[in-house]
């Protein structure tokens, strides 16, 4: 239901700012490829603006879908709407429009048209930059102030541009309403960027221990430094900042493994080497500190279910020992079973820690090694329909699943769920590379 | 399977947005 509102309210956002342009004074008509083709830059750039209303990080928006769709959503509207600002001048040229004529000399071209330029030009960069990141080597760091800025001086860009032509916008009442929406998106950014941060910096946390993790992988023990702390619920994540202020602009999001019922305000992140930034995490020192943003995310248990089933693949672990500690703590009755994907036996993080946790509570681990070590009995390659027939009691649609791993093993199994019948309100998935 | 629906929530967003243009140009072609 919720879901249905977000979406209705998503494209009012975009639909209502043309409307509005028919109402009162109108200016006097013209042909239809011209017109047409400035009701799609007007319904791009309301496309664009809404996006700094997706990325602000607002729970209420964000938790019916998760995060990481929200993102996965972000990137496909994205490209739609700078489509359609990029195809508006073209349907012009097209249609043989005499606004395009190139003038006869630099000077004469009007202010309109260079704020197109810029903002077109600077939406352009952002798209090639956003796609293949990797690929141009980029570092994360710069890549995400270059991804600000950029849509920053686009969106502005595009605002000066229509402002410059004029036309609709010669009507006071319509300049005003697109002038407050441009500041309004603009302004939510400042509000993530400044005013978050500012209340970080009053909520610090404190690195109390580094505990080092089968599978180059490293756990943070964080205290709250002067104040309480928040509660988060089993699965959810943080935007983690390591070093320096929380003013850095980039956080990284990492889940909680830590159990949800300490009340001391502790959290743990158990973060794995992956080449990256990640790989400076078990070097951090005792004692430093750093900043925290959330809980956040949607990945939680709090169901009705007969029992759990999760579904973990590599450092995917980290949510489900979350969860998996918090129904301990709670004494909690059902049967929870862990499919639990790694690369070989000596690299299964947490491996101990869920022995000793099967003596607490009704947990069946069944782990799926890659490459298994000789003479190994288990299950072999990876988590699929056959591991789940061979696991999983039946009454398979009865089950809640939580499935956290990488993008091919969370499309595997996602098909495999919807071969077996489980219905989309019975699972729940992360993806932990949506950033 | 969620993002499968954020794919097609994104999809209908610029087929609508696309409709909703070529009915304002209509409207504003024809003299409106």
């Amino acid at each position: 239901m919720r879901k249905a509102v977000w979406s209705a309210i998503y494209l009012l956002f975009i639909l209502a700012p043309l409307l509005a342009l028919l109402t009162g004074a109108l200016p006097p008509s013209r042909d239809f490829w011209t017109e047409f083709s400035v009701a799609l830059g007007y319904s791009g750039l309301a496309m664009m603006g809404l996006q700094f209303g997706l990325t602000a990080r607002f729970r209420y928006v964000t938790d019916p879908w998760g995060e990481d769709v929200i993102y996965h959503f972000h990137r496909r509207i994205s490209l739609i709407a700078v489509g359609l600002v990029v195809v508006h001048p073209l349907i012009l040229i097209a249609a043989g429009s005499e606004k395009l004529a190139p003038p006869e000399s630099l000077r004469d071209v009007p202010a309109g048209a260079v704020f197109a330029v810029i903002s077109i030009g600077s939406l352009i960069t952002l798209v090639i930059m956003a796609l293949w990141r990797t690929r141009l080597k980029i570092s994360y760091e710069f890549w995400h102030i270059a991804h600000i800025v950029l849509a920053v001086v686009a969106v502005g860009g595009g605002l000066l541009h229509m402002i410059g032509w004029g036309f609709y916008l010669a009507d006071p009442w319509k300049r005003a309403l697109w002038i407050g929406m441009t500041i309004f998106w603009i302004a939510l950014l400042l509000y993530v960027r400044l005013v978050k941060p500012l209340f970080m910096l009053r909520r610090p946390y404190r690195v109390a221990e580094v505990r080092k993790e089968r599978g180059d992988t490293t756990t943070l023990v964080m205290r709250p430094d002067g104040h309480a702390g928040w509660r988060f619920r089993p699965g959810q994540f943080g935007w983690l900042t390591l070093w320096g202020s929380p003013f850095k602009i980039t956080g990284h999001p990492f889940s909680f493994s830590s159990s949800a019922e300490v009340d001391d305000g502790r959290v743990e992140m158990t973060i794995r080497n992956l080449g990256d930034f990640t790989s400076a995490i078990a070097k951090v020192p005792v004692g430093r500190r750093v900043y925290l943003d959330g809980p956040y995310g949607a990945f939680t248990i709090g169901n009705p279910a007969d029992m759990h089933v999760l579904i973990a693949g590599g450092i995917g672990i980290t949510p489900m020992v979350s969860m998996i500690r918090t129904l301990a703590d709670r004494g909690d009755k059902r049967p929870l079973i862990l499919l639990y994907g790694s690369k070989d036996w000596e690299s299964v993080t947490f491996r101990e820690e869920l022995e000793a946790l099967q003596k607490r509570i009704d947990l069946t681990v069944v782990h799926v090694l890659s490459q298994p070590p000789e003479g190994w009995t288990g299950e072999r390659g990876y988590i699929g329909a056959e591991v789940f027939k061979r696991h999983l009691p039946p009454g398979y649609a009865d089950h809640e699943y939580f499935i956290c791993g990488p993008n091919v093993m969370m499309d595997a199994i996602e098909a495999a769920l919807g071969e077996m019948k489980v219905p989309l309100s019975k699972y729940h998935s992360e993806r932990y590379s949506f950033v | 399977m969620r993002r499968l629906f954020a794919d097609r929530l994104a999809l209908a967003t610029g087929i609508i947005v696309v409709v909703v243009s070529i009915a304002f140009a209509f409207w504003r072609a024809a003299g409106a």
